[in-house]
């Protein structure tokens, strides 16, 4: 019998619930935790000495897992901790970096199958890495600039005959004059180069913009692939998908196989065994590799093209490939 | 300070989320980033709001008022629509993140 999983995750990871119960289906032990949890609802008890690895076990109310026997870790996106109330803000801040190095640490150091470890997920959250790791490993990707300089944006939207997008280079929401705002990806048009004023505050993306015949969303599980092609259904998601998503439909399909190549060598570089990648498919046919998100959603795909992702989890963390 | 630790072996959802909620409002063009000119708030008429659930600890999956679990993205379909709440904000397709 394998040993339990265990699956950090914050509780209203819903799709996360999909894999608990494909695991369970099949006989396997879970053992779900968030790292909110901690320290009020789930006590840790480890132990480690000249004979052995870590030992011990994460409590509870409800189930104990035992750490040596954990055979494999699922990580999805858990959330802060939740420390008790009444401490003042420094003891918070000092309690809260020993949560994270002493069960962040413990966790960690888990020696077992992990989707994915949370070292490997958070270098390769970085757009620049994914991109340099994307060309090394023989994928298409666009010409990029990464730059506060205002004058090398002129320049580099000149070399691609004006034909550039701006994206975030991290996370696209934010909530400011208490209104939540996205910036999606933007085709620049010559008018948004008159006033540059504010490339030179921070980092800024730029990429020549690709023409697309349809993209596609690849869900990379161990050995698996999952294709969905995204269709767009107006002008706006045509720019970027996220931003109309009831214009979207989907459909399977297959991947080429030097693409294919390319990505069991790109998550092999960035010691992923899950990844969401995405990919414009061009009007002839080329594949230009965009971005791979380590903890990309992937329930609202299965759901649309009934590709089996939560199973495909499942058998991943039973080192079934 | 933040240390290497901190940043790359155990990443978290920072306190008080991912998209924290401010009522600043946006500074001038010589301080406001560029790429925020294009900021836009969602088109909340394709959301649809999350259904009332629980996590249910003996099970470890979250239910709805029903008791049945939750359906694909929990009964929305639309999984990253933000409907604007600034106490719902979308999940992101990206990990936990300082």
């Amino acid at each position: 019998m394998p040993g339990p999983v265990l699956i950090v995750a914050a509780s209203d990871d819903w799709p996360t619930d999909r894999v608990v119960v494909a695991l369970e289906s099949r006989g396997i032990e879970v053992f779900r935790m968030d790292i909110a949890d901690f320290p009020q609802r789930l006590v840790l008890s480890g132990r480690i000495d000249q004979a052995s690895g870590w030992t011990g076990e994460l409590a509870t109310e409800q189930r104990t897992v035992d750490l040596s026997r954990v055979g494999a870790v699922y990580y999805r996106a858990p959330g802060a901790f939740r420390l008790p109330e009444g401490m003042s803000g420094p003891e918070k801040r000092f309690a809260a970096a020993q949560a994270r190095a002493g069960l962040g640490g413990v966790l960690s150091a888990l020696e077992c199958r992990w989707v994915n470890h949370p070292a490997a997920m958070a270098r390769a959250e970085y757009k620049p890495v994914q991109l340099a790791a994307a060309r090394a490993c023989g994928l298409i990707i666009p010409p990029t600039l990464i730059t506060n300089r205002p004058e090398e944006v002129l320049a580099f939207a000149t070399e691609s005959g004006g034909q550039i997008v701006c994206k975030p280079v991290a996370s696209l929401v934010l909530i400011e004059d208490s209104r939540l705002k996205s910036v999606y990806t933007r085709r620049l048009c010559p008018e948004d180069f008159a006033d540059l004023r504010g490339i030179d505050t921070t980092a800024h993306l730029f990429q020549s913009w690709v023409s697309k015949e349809h993209e596609v969303r690849l869900t990379v599980v161990g050995e698996r692939m999952f294709a969905a092609a995204i269709h767009a259904g107006s002008e706006a998601a045509h720019e970027d998908w996220r931003s109309d998503y009831g214009s979207l439909t989907y459909t399977r399909s297959s991947v080429p196989e030097p693409v294919a190549a390319g990505m069991r060598r790109l998550m092999k570089r960035l010691q992923l065994r899950y990844g969401a990648a995405d990919f414009i498919v061009g009007p002839d046919g080329r594949w230009t590799f965009l971005e791979v998100n380590p903890c990309g959603q992937w329930d609202w795909i299965q759901g649309a093209t009934g590709l089996p992702i939560a199973g495909a989890i499942a058998d991943d963390l039973q080192g079934v490939t | 300070m933040t240390t290497p630790l901190d940043r790359d072996a155990f990443p978290l959802t920072p306190p008080g989320g991912r998209t924290p909620y401010s009522t600043e409002a946006p500074s001038g063009p010589q301080t406001r980033p560029w790429a925020l000119r294009f900021a836009r708030v969602p088109d909340s008429t394709q959301a649809a709001r999350v259904p009332a659930h629980v996590f249910d600890h003996d099970r470890q999956v979250n239910v709805s008022d029903d008791g049945g679990l939750l359906t694909c993205m929990a009964n929305t379909h639309t999984p990253t629509v933000p409907d604007g709440s600034t106490t719902n904000p979308p999940p992101l397709d990206e990990g936990p993140k300082d």
